[in-house]
């Protein structure tokens, strides 16, 4: 990461990716209905709350080396086309530790045969505060690995899922 | 926070046992910028200093044994004390860092090397060998210099000293395979092959920051055969890159430049840099078969003639 870095802050992440999940689509858009289900796909997230329609609230965790930040995240559903697509808009803050993120993301299916379903994401995030003073390269990477590890999670909670 | 200074390992193993938020403060070039930053934020930090044998080197068993706080300044050598000046070597002063350099030809001088340039001589003054592998950096330079020169790792913790190849040391970004509450004591060189020479080469925008691409090498030659290469590759990806299969092209070859730039494209092809202000991850890729046959390609003059 080469710290302290030259210039501060990352800016704006994106992070895209798709990925086969071997259900039809309707399972798939259910499994991604469940705030529950989701949570426990996403690396370090302790727990989901649903507080109303579309709307969340979590606390994720997250490490690089001995950077560690706890965030309480909340989430809404700002749009959404059954079966589809599903857009999301996230703000999260760290008790007292002063960094702030906001993103926004969107989730699409697409039936890929009869019993598989391509799942793309594309997330734009933003971080300002002590988090943002951390090198951009590094914070892409981590962005990508942890979006990895989300994909790979929700690929095999729905294949041990019974349909 | 807590601030101790213990004045053995022991001492501070048990400083850090049972809490994960304690680190070790070495010669906190960087650990002070993160705490400033208020990105790491220690409950308990273990000041090193005053832990003498953390300062040695020593020669065991045909192995350099470098403490964990000796300084990156320490390890290039004096540099006021070259050329003309050279004469007062060993007339006090700075005669120890000089014969610390002195112990680092041929195949180590790639440690010694990569010491050399880093940053410039505030923070060679101040920052140390066991800081820089253990922050854990992949920009930086000497974790590559160390992965190519074969070292061992020395590392303390509750259960006594256990020793491994640096190799492994390195896990991901800022993350060393240290488990909590141990400590890394020191650093441990080979002497290499035979008549090898050793040699770090550094690519990046301004004299004394961070490597876009760095090359360190480890070669020998005999009668125009190359007998033996160690190539390791730094800002290439979340630990320093090397590839038996890099190495194992170049062993037997006479080193020409075709075969370079294909060991080139090799470490290339398993390259994941990262892309930031100092260079995209393409840029990176693309310079690094070139940069690889100009370290190697000047390690290959040195045989001839
Ligand atoms: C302006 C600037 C420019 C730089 N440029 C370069 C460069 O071009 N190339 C390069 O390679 N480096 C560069 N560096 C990094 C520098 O050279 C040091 O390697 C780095 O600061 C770490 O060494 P330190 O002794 O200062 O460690 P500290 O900052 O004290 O500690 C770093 C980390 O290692 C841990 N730690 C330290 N010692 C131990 C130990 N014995 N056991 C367990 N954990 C330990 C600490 O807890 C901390 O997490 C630069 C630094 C600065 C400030």
């Amino acid at each position: 990461m080469g710290f302290p870095p030259t210039v501060s802050g990352p800016g704006a992440l994106k992070i895209e990716n798709s990925f086969l999940v071997p259900a039809p689509r309707d399972r798939v858009w259910r499994f991604i209905q469940s705030a529950e289900e989701v949570g426990a796909c996403v690396p370090g997230c302790e727990h989901v709350d649903v507080v109303g329609e579309g709307k969340f609230k979590a606390r994720v965790r997250v490490k690089v080396g001995p950077i560690k930040a706890l965030f309480n995240i909340d989430i809404e559903r700002t749009e959404e086309e059954p079966m589809e697509s599903a857009s999301y808009s996230t703000r999260g803050e760290e008790g007292g530790r002063a960094s702030r993120l906001s993103a926004r993301s969107r989730l699409t299916l697409r039936a890929a045969g009869e019993k598989e379903t391509e799942v793309a994401y594309a997330s734009e995030i933003s971080i300002a505060g002590r988090l943002g003073r951390f090198g951009a390269g590094v914070m892409k990477k981590k962005a990508d690995d942890l979006g990895g590890q989300f994909a790979e999670a929700l690929r095999q909670r729905i294949a041990d899922t019974p349909a | 926070m807590i601030y101790l200074e213990p004045e053995s390992v022991p001492e501070a193993v048990a400083a850090l046992a049972g809490d994960e938020d304690a680190r070790c403060l070495a010669g906190g070039q960087t650990l002070m910028a993160m705490m400033n930053a208020d990105l790491v934020m220690p409950s308990t930090l273990v000041g090193l200093r005053r832990i003498a044998g953390l300062h040695e080197v020593t020669e065991t068993e045909g192995m350099l044994r470098i403490g964990a706080m000796v300084t990156h300044a320490r390890l290039a050598g004096e540099e006021r004390l070259e050329g003309a000046r050279a004469v007062v070597t060993g007339s006090g002063g700075g005669g120890d860092d000089v014969s610390i350099s002195g112990r680092l030809e041929g195949a180590r001088a790639v440690v010694r090397d990569a010491a050399r340039q880093i940053a410039h001589p505030a923070v060679r003054n101040r920052g140390t060998i066991g800081g820089a592998l253990c922050h854990a950096d992949p920009q930086a330079d000497l974790p590559g210099a160390l992965v190519a020169a074969g070292a061992h790792v020395e590392i303390a913790g509750a259960d006594g000293v256990r020793t491994a190849p640096v190799d492994g040391f390195f896990v991901d970004y800022l993350e060393s395979s240290l488990e909590p509450g141990e400590m890394l004591t020191a650093v441990l060189i080979p002497e290499g092959p035979q008549g090898a020479v050793g040699a770090h080469l550094k690519f990046s925008r301004t004299d004394g920051d961070y490597a876009i691409v760095s090359v360190s090498s480890v070669v020998a030659m005999q009668d125009g055969v190359c007998s033996y290469a160690r190539v390791v590759v730094g800002s290439a990806g979340p630990a320093p890159l090397h590839l038996d299969a890099a190495d194992a092209l170049l062993t037997g070859s006479g080193l020409d430049d075709a075969v370079l730039l294909q060991a080139g494209d090799l470490l290339a092809a398993a390259a994941d840099p990262v892309d930031d202000v100092r260079g995209s991850s393409d840029y990176r890729r693309l310079l690094l078969p070139a940069l690889l046959a100009r370290a190697v390609g000047a390690a290959r003059e040195r045989f001839d003639g």
